[in-house]
């Protein structure tokens, strides 16, 4: 196991902006964070960096307790490295900035050259090694970035939003060597995100994190519902004016909650008849992703399905088909 | 009006001729600044980043504290070093009044405020990320606050700058703990307060002259480095 986090706690200015009771990250994982601004994502890479302290609760780096203010936490630091959203490089040349990681590790400098050589040859950046690194686009600032993160010859990176400041080309050159430093380096990634389709093509797992904590979702399908008690001492939540379902909750009033969509089943409309838990709605797009295919579908609001590539060719779906979506009770998490 | 003209003039003549005692003052003037500016800077600027970088409780009133004593003004500092050093004082057997070494004393106590809340400045404005990127990389707390003071270079070199600017131009401290001894402690403000006394402006303008173009000279040579700095 490569980190295992307990009851992981993280307050800022008095808000709980972690809240962690229990997460395990394997080694060799490429992984996806997926969430909104504001969920947690940053703190908590910063964390597993070893860059901040969580304000409690217990991490674990290779069945090793980390004590954030014990002596060995450089040693530590030396094999986990985190590439920062908008990433600063020191105001130096390209081939300098590399070369800082190498010379505080004290490798010799006659295979300094080499080491940096290879990982600028890696982002396809070498022929800006003697730029001026503050002189460079946003996306060559990234991959600069990527590159003096792989000098370092760490065991993890963790990539804050590595491509939410870039422009088509720079995305395409950071996703695929994202991929081949977790294949060819055997370096455990870990990235955050809020693109769904990003996170599914690129990791193996993805993580959600909503308002701080993981949400057993992929969390797309999150909205904000009122739930009431009707007189039959069901509770419905209701999440606009003709969309309400039966939950199983002790909760009332206003909650945010998650429709797992890997649980919605899809049905040709004349075959339904609209009610509590079955909705009308109109595919909007179809993509595929890994062997399955993921639906986005207008009901009012737009719901996510995800369904194994058999059954969406069984059910010839097309983009525009009037589909029934339905979900059990369990399929709505509530928090 | 044709006075100052000419005492321009003269003053230029004067500086041509490479006047002794003249020269004398300007070095003088020159010895004394850049020692308190030398001294001050190597307490200072460790002091500044220290405050800057470290979490501390009371931190906020000692930046208050320094933010105010940059106002500190010259005769205040004159009259405070005086009673310590003149014959009564308590370190009155060193005999360093009227001294060079009493003006760098009264100096560095002037700018040693304005080194400190410059460099906190300086400091405090450095992206957090630099110190960040720098641990994550594998630095240590000490080499990663290295990187830090690196990258607020140029703010720590107008630190200094500021510092020089502000010991160069000051008279209250030379006059009282310097006694504008001539050939001794006189400086280029003391000169030009006894010549402005007797009346006579060529010295004076002169030196005046001199003042402007250190200011200048130096300012060049900053903007040199900033312009190497974005190269």
């Amino acid at each position: 196991m490569l980190f295992q986090l307990t009851d992981l706690i993280k307050i800022y200015g008095g808000r709980r902006v972690l809240d962690i009771p229990e997460l395990n990250l394997e080694k060799g994982d490429i992984c996806a964070l997926l969430g909104a601004n504001g969920s947690g994502k940053t703190t908590l890479l910063e964390i597993l960096s070893l860059l901040i302290p969580p304000t409690s609760g217990k991490l674990r780096y290779k069945d090793l307790d980390i004590a954030f203010s014990g002596k060995n936490l450089t040693t530590l630091r030396r094999e986990i490295v985190m590439v920062q959203q908008n990433p600063v490089l020191f105001s130096t040349t390209v081939r300098k900035n590399l070369e800082f990681c190498l010379k505080i590790r004290r490798i010799a400098p006659e295979t300094r050259e080499k080491i940096i050589d290879e990982s600028l040859d890696l982002v396809g950046m070498r022929e800006f090694s003697n730029e001026a690194a503050q002189k460079l686009s946003g996306g060559e600032t990234q991959r600069v970035a990527i590159a003096r993160a792989l000098v370092c010859s760490p065991k993890v990176i963790f990539f804050d939003e590595p491509t939410a400041n870039v422009d088509v080309e720079n995305q395409d050159v950071i996703e695929r060597t994202m991929g081949e430093i977790n294949d060819q380096k055997e370096i455990s990634v870990m990235f955050t995100t809020h693109n769904v389709a990003q996170a599914t093509k690129l990791s193996s797992r993805v993580i959600s994190l909503f308002a701080g904590k993981v949400v057993p979702s992929t969390y797309e399908n999150i909205f904000s519902g009122k739930i009431m008690e009707y007189e039959d001492g069901n509770k419905y939540c209701k999440i606009n004016e003709d969309i309400s379902f039966l939950v199983d909750t002790k909760k009332t009033g206003n909650v945010r909650l998650a429709i797992s969509p890997l649980e919605i089943k899809l049905s040709s409309a004349q075959d339904i008849v609209p009610g509590k838990g079955i909705f009308r709605g109109r595919i909007i797009q179809l993509t595929e992703e890994r062997g399955r295919v993921r639906a986005t579908i207008d009901v009012g609001v737009q719901v996510y399905a995800f369904l194994p590539g058999y059954q969406a060719r069984e059910k010839a779906l097309y983009i525009g088909d009037n589909v029934g979506i339905q979900f059990p009770v369990d399929a709505v998490k509530i928090f | 009006m044709h006075f100052l003209i000419d005492s321009l003039l003269s003053a230029i003549l004067l500086l041509w001729s490479f006047d002794p005692d003249l020269y004398f003052i300007i070095y003088v003037s020159l010895k004394v600044s850049l020692s308190s500016t030398l001294l001050s800077s190597i307490l200072g600027i460790p002091a500044g980043f220290f405050i800057a970088s470290k979490e501390f409780i009371a931190k906020r009133v000692v930046i208050t504290t320094f933010n105010s004593l940059m106002a500190l003004p010259t005769v205040v500092v004159g009259l405070l070093v005086y009673a310590f050093i003149s014959r009564k004082g308590l370190l009155g057997i060193l005999d360093l009044l009227y001294t060079q070494t009493a003006m760098v004393i009264g100096q560095v106590i002037l700018i040693f405020p304005i080194v400190v809340s410059l460099t906190i400045a300086a400091i405090s404005h450095v992206d957090e990320r630099y110190r960040k990127t720098a641990l994550t990389l594998g630095a240590t707390p000490f080499q990663a606050g290295l990187i830090v003071f690196r990258e607020a270079r140029f703010a720590i070199i107008a630190v200094i700058i500021a510092a020089f600017g502000r010991v160069i131009a000051e008279i209250g401290i030379s006059m009282m703990l310097g006694g504008n001894v001539k050939g001794y402690t006189r400086t280029m403000t003391t000169a030009m307060a006894l010549e402005y006394d007797k009346g006579e402006f060529v010295l004076g303008v002169a030196l005046g002259i001199v003042l402007l173009l250190i200011s200048f000279i130096v300012n060049i040579f900053f903007n040199y480095l900033q312009g190497r700095g974005r190269a």
